[in-house]
């Protein structure tokens, strides 16, 4: 009965003392040298398949490109690849790769890493958003279109079915190659398919047969449907990588043939969805696991040290990288923190070195203090809203440029983003090397009161009652309603403001069923068309159903365009059209917000806010005077 | 007992069923999904991306393929975090917020224990108002406030913690205060009360007739029928903040389940938000099933059934 009686409050306080001893032990982490925060936890170190900056950050440690963008301005550099030539016609690249670059095991990186990454990047089975970062290469496209875009006649590898049961994901079949000579249409095998997709998605390609001569032998293959007979099944059919404009003439030398002259290819080539991965690695290990610390082989300053999920993601400084005696720092730790409250106070107590973005209620503090290690610079990114102008009266260029002229933008930095953004008269953002921006409208009310009264609603008479659609953040709710009353008050409209969560607001914003949204948009590479493409008829994020024939004409002969200067003047025609005919009205152009702390050295603000690790050092003497002046206080 | 067990254990896979159902439903209803991206991408590559996920089949279809993988233990891959499978995740993250819960509950249990014992035997004093004004604070408080008025005041004024992260113990005190405090004068109310109660009874007052020391009496006597109502709200205390360790792990960026929780179902990560609640679901399960055993133990009266 004692016994009985007693044992239960003495097996609880045993209990909780052992818990807490587990709970309090850690294994002891050597400190890094230096320490970010990297925001959300990234969607994937596999370079070909990811789109983020967080993931950018991480990727262009970790592996390296034919080119590098130098930290100051951006401009090309020699990486994996020593040195190139261009063609006379702009359209030929023969890059020839240093004999010193090596992966991570201590082989060499050569000419046929990039092929096999290329192919592995344009595959359709890899499903790679930036897919289209390769088509600027000769057939790149029609490779990743699979089926759609082939015709009678064209090369073609078929991709056998014959992966074994338990394959590793986005393992490859055999592949066989031979010449296309008929797609014979499947009829209504995939109606299911049909119906499960959005009324205003594109729908799936109409299921094929494959009538193919190989080895002078026609053989049919399917890769979707019930067999028709005779047929062998597939997993795709696609454009033979052979027409596709990469080939490895030797080891160390890799020709690269583009669709159009892309005078920013060299550029892209410094972007991560064109870097190099290792087939070996992947091959052994399988997507995803291929990125797992203790598989990684990568070509870069770092190499992974460890990662824990939504912590943290260590790099280690590579001792087979070709330029590794450059490299300073020895640990690097990126911090998932999605917190940016959370990241100033690690930034404050001086935990972390460099945190990428302040919280919004700490910037004019800041500003009014004038801090040396918060610098806003100016940022390649645009702040605009979308006007539907599928919905009268948005579809009048009167109305939309009405409300262009009724929006203070100057008020919007001033109150709002505070943060020294400067309002936008253009789409591009500034500091474009060799392009000169189109002029839109200014603030002037008269004009827009004129022009609604012409388009037929004199002091905003029988205007309809419109909204303005945004993200649930904080900002863009504060600068809606600021639009919202100037918009009052200068035309006589009645607007309301409509938040919806980040799934909702993409699905109204891509479906069309809003009157005003807010967008924003980050450039990809240093060149105005990563902005203007955006608007051609059609186009994937154009999301306005605006459509102008000649603004198409001149974005697409701007691409073949060999003269530089007269591209750029297309281009500005183009930006002009966008500007006077207003589907989208730019509001300010950003400016990063980084925080860095005053003794991290080779950190440059530029356009793209790409801060290459391997180009940051230390001053330890400094780091050390500010740590022991952050004590006393 | 066993029969007991293995009806529990019916009840369970019915539960997960219908869990299941209603969730992916739910997130099929719900705009967007794992695609999701401020950048329209290639019609091409949307399909292509479809096809990865299963996303270009029929709903029901879908459903019965996410049916039987689940069924065979497998929760798939993240599609946020595309390197990690769901079990990767969970089996990351649940030690995490296990180890913050269980400081947390400690606090809990030893400070409410200690200021309820303490507020009830000195009734209507001093410190039995201090220390029941201190508990209505604390349970009235939402733990993100009582964050910032720590961090305030423990990282920035008086610089004793660190301000966030994970993998020193200096850097568990503060979320596993602000996570256990609520809780802390939960208890400490439910303890006040039940000793009151027993405090009163007949057999104490014999007890001290007996010329019993007070500790003695607490100890031997009170404590047992005093602390029954604590046992029974521990049950759902630790389901609780098991769970709702979200704000705290967010706030001090810690990587556990919470926030893995949030962030799926605010990126549309259908199989990790699928997973998750999955997982919660059994484990708030066995927790309900291991209390309703304890009070088997604890008090005879009840039997289970």
């Amino acid at each position: 009965m004692r016994l009985r009686q007693n044992w239960f409050p003495v097996v609880v306080l045993i209990a909780m003392a052992v818990g807490t001893a587990w709970a309090l032990s850690f294994a002891a982490l050597p400190p890094a040298d230096f320490t970010f925060v990297n925001g959300t936890e990234v969607e994937s170190l596999d370079p070909a398949i990811v789109t983020g900056q967080p993931e950018g950050r991480i990727i262009n440690a970790l592996f390296e490109g034919l080119t590098n963008w130098d930290p100051r301005d951006l401009h090309p550099t020699p990486g994996v690849a020593e040195r190139w030539e261009i063609s006379d016609d702009g359209r030929v690249y023969t890059f020839y790769l240093r004999e010193s670059a090596r992966w991570s095991d201590g082989t060499p990186v050569t000419a046929d890493d990039f092929v096999y990454s290329w192919r592995r990047m344009l595959d359709p089975m890899t499903a790679a958003r930036y897919a289209y970062q390769g088509w600027y290469i000769a057939n790149g496209r029609k490779y990743t279109y699979g089926g759609t875009l082939l015709e009678p006649g064209d090369p073609v590898e078929i991709e056998l079915a014959d992966r074994p049961d338990g394959a590793l994901p986005h393992a490859r079949g055999r592949v066989l190659r031979g010449r296309l000579i008929e797609k014979i249409p499947l009829a209504g095998k995939d109606s299911a398919a049909q119906e499960a997709v959005d009324e205003h998605d594109v729908p799936p390609a109409p299921a094929m047969a494959y009538l193919v001569e190989i080895d002078g032998q026609q053989r049919l293959f399917q890769s979707t449907g019930e067999l028709l007979e005779g047929a062998q099944r597939c997993e795709q059919v696609l454009l033979d990588f052979g027409q596709v404009g990469v080939k490895a003439i030797d080891d160390h030398t890799l020709r690269v043939t583009l669709e159009n002259r892309t005078p920013y290819f060299l550029q892209l080539t410094g972007f991560y969805t064109l870097f190099p991965v290792n087939r070996r690695c992947l091959e052994t290990h399988g997507a995803p696991n291929w990125t797992r610390p203790e598989n990684l082989v990568s070509n870069g300053a770092f190499n992974l040290g460890f990662r824990r999920i939504r912590d943290r993601i260590r790099m280690v400084r590579s001792d087979t990288y070709w330029n590794r005696d450059a490299v300073q720092l020895n640990i690097v730790d990126a911090l998932a923190v999605e917190s940016d409250i959370t990241a100033f106070n690690l930034y404050m107590t001086g935990a972390v070195d460099w945190i990428p973005n302040v919280p919004a209620t700490v910037i004019s503090t800041l500003i009014e203090q004038d801090r040396p290690d918060f610098q806003p610079a100016p940022a390649m990114t645009i702040y605009f809203y979308r006007l539907n102008t599928t919905r009268p009266p948005l579809d009048d260029p009167r109305v939309r440029r009405a409300l262009a002229l009724a929006i203070n933008k100057e008020e919007i930095c001033r109150r709002v983003t505070q943060a020294g953004e400067v309002p936008a008269t253009s789409f591009v953002p500034p500091g474009l090397a060799d392009y000169e921006r189109a002029v839109g409208p200014e603030h002037n009310i008269a004009e827009a009161r004129r022009l609604l009264a012409e388009a037929g609603f004199p002091n905003g008479q029988g205007f309809p009652r419109i909204d303005i659609m945004f993200n649930a953040v904080e900002s863009h709710a504060l600068i809606a309603q600021l639009i919202q009353s100037q918009w009052n008050d200068a035309l006589g409209i009645r607007v309301a403001t409509r938040q919806l969560e980040w799934g909702a607001y993409l699905n109204d914003q891509q479906h069309l069923k809003y009157w005003v949204g807010r967008a924003g948009w980050i450039g990809d590479y240093p060149d105005p068309n990563t902005f203007l493409d955006m608007f051609v008829t059609d186009g994937a994020n154009n999301q306005t159903g605006w459509s102008n024939a000649r603004y198409d004409e001149l974005i697409q002969l701007s691409a073949s365009e060999p003269d530089p200067q007269r591209r750029m003047a297309m281009l500005r025609k183009a930006e002009q059209i966008l500007l006077d005919e207003m589907p989208i009205v730019p509001l300010y152009y950003y400016v990063s917000k980084d925080m860095v702390q005053p003794y991290v050295r080779g950190f440059y603000r530029n356009l793209q806010g790409v801060h290459p690790l391997d180009a940051i050092s230390i001053d330890k003497a400094q780091r050390e005077a500010f740590r022991s002046q952050a004590r006393a206080l | 007992m066993i029969g007991f067990l293995l009806r529990r254990l019916v009840w369970l896979v019915l539960t997960l069923w219908v869990v299941f159902t209603a969730t992916f439903w739910l997130m099929q209803a719900a705009p967007g999904g794992p695609l999701n991206s401020d950048r329209k991408f290639d019609p091409v590559v949307e399909q292509n991306l479809k096809r990865r996920f299963n996303l270009d089949k029929p709903p029901w279809e879908q459903y019965l393929i996410e049916l039987g993988n689940v069924a065979r233990g497998d929760l798939g891959y993240s599609t946020k975090m595309a390197d990690f499978t769901v079990n990767q995740v969970i089996a990351e993250g649940f030690p995490v917020s296990a180890a913050l819960g269980l400081l947390a509950l400690v606090f809990a249990i030893s400070a409410g224990l200690v200021a309820g014992i303490a507020a009830a035997v000195m009734r209507g004093r001093g410190v039995d108002v201090a220390l029941m004004s201190a508990a209505t604070v604390g349970i009235a408080l939402p733990n993100f406030v009582i964050a910032g008025i720590m961090i305030l005041l423990f990282v920035f004024i008086w610089p004793l913690f660190p301000a966030a992260g994970w993998g020193s113990a200096s850097q568990l005190v503060l979320p596993g205060f602000c996570l256990g405090a609520p809780y802390a004068a939960y208890i400490a109310r439910l303890t006040r009360t039940g000793m009151l109660d027993v405090l009163n009874q007949d057999y104490i007052r014999t007890a001290r007739a007996k010329g019993l020391s007070l500790p003695a009496i607490i100890y031997r006597h009170a404590l047992r029928g005093g602390l029954l109502p604590v046992v029974s709200y521990l049950g759902p205390a630790v389901t609780n903040i098991l769970t709702g360790s979200l704000v705290v792990e967010q706030i001090f960026a810690i990587p556990g389940l919470g926030v893995h929780f949030v962030q799926a179902a605010l990126q549309g990560d259908y199989p990790l938000a699928m997973g998750v609640t999955l997982f919660y679901t059994v484990l708030i399960y066995s927790l309900n099933t291991i209390v309703d055993i304890a009070y088997g133990v604890l008090d005879p009266r009840v039997r289970l059934a």
